[in-house]
């Protein structure tokens, strides 16, 4: 009897870890879906993403992070974004996408409706990977929302 | 049962936002085309100039084309997911505006265009109710 429990020790230790992992990923991470182009080409609509609420629990946001924000005018609606900067405790929020509607028409954002980091992104596969801490400085652009194609030839850094 | 696939499913939408494609259209632009159509096929029916006639049918065509084109551009890049909660005969209004603009090439029928401008108002009223005009016109200068 003890020896047939003695062999079963590590799979119960491999059980329990398991469990705890779960615990610990349902409590602090999430995962998401973006809609929209205003984060292109950092982020695609329709790119899967894990997000995390453990970061901004030990530290502020800060310039680079992207995170999910919520939208000062349209408090249901959840907003992904950059922080381009932090003054007075309130963020400045920017897309890296060339037609973006973010704090330059709806002004900076308190921390407290900050609460999830983009931690990575899980979808596409091809894609896979963390999230590039600035947005890109030239880039062709990707398409996206169709109207934003009106302004197809501009190149940013040009 | 757990699967890879629930895991993987995301729980939330986030929003890479821009205003631009809700702020540009506007469904007065289908309207006056198709006030074009319904006055051209009143300016057919009453002449009998062969050739004005034949004019006329040119002309409503390419505007009716143009209506079209606005009636789409407001579906597919104006109207979003969360309006068709809103109004969920929106796509049925749509299909019909669409084909209702076919039919007033089709015929020369005033009735026909004025049913395309009935459908292009109750576009237009779900485009109010959703924010349009204060979202999309701007103020002519005070004189």
């Amino acid at each position: 009897m003890r020896t047939e429990r003695g062999r079963l020790r590590p799979l119960f230790f491999v059980l329990g870890l398991a469990t705890g992992l779960a615990v610990v990923a349902a409590r602090w991470t999430d995962a998401a879906a973006v809609r929209g182009a205003s984060m292109a080409p950092t982020l695609l609509p329709g790119e899967r993403l894990l997000v995390e609420r453990w970061t901004f629990r030990r530290r502020s946001p800060r310039a680079g992070d992207v995170v999910l924000a919520r939208d000062p005018r349209q408090p249901s609606r959840e907003l992904i974004k950059r922080v381009a900067s932090v003054v007075d405790g309130r963020v400045s929020l920017r897309g890296d996408g060339m037609a973006t509607t973010d704090s330059r028409t709806f002004g900076t954002v308190p921390f407290s409706d900050i609460e999830w980091r983009v931690a990575l992104r899980y979808w596409p596969v091809r894609r896979i990977g963390p999230i590039p801490a600035a947005p890109p400085l030239a880039y062709e652009p990707q398409g996206g929302e169709p109207a934003c194609t009106a302004f197809g030839d501009l190149v940013v850094g040009e | 049962m757990l699967t890879l696939r629930s895991l993987l499913r995301p729980t939330r939408v986030v929003d890479a936002h821009c205003d631009i494609p809700c702020g540009i259209y506007d469904p007065a632009q289908a309207r006056i085309e198709a006030e074009s159509c319904y006055n051209i096929i009143k300016k057919y029916n009453d002449s009998d100039d062969e050739v004005f006639r034949t004019r006329c049918i040119q002309v409503k065509e390419e505007r009716a084309e143009l209506a079209k084109h606005h009636i789409d551009v407001l579906w597919s890049d104006y109207f979003k997911p969360e309006h068709l909660e809103k109004y969920p005969d929106l796509h049925q209004t749509f299909w019909q505006a669409a084909k209702q603009v076919s039919q007033v090439k089709h015929t020369m029928n005033l009735d026909d265009a004025k049913k395309l401008l009935d459908l292009i108002d109750q576009i237009d009223e779900m485009w109010r109710a959703t924010g349009g005009p204060e979202k999309t016109r701007v103020q002519a200068a005070a004189v």
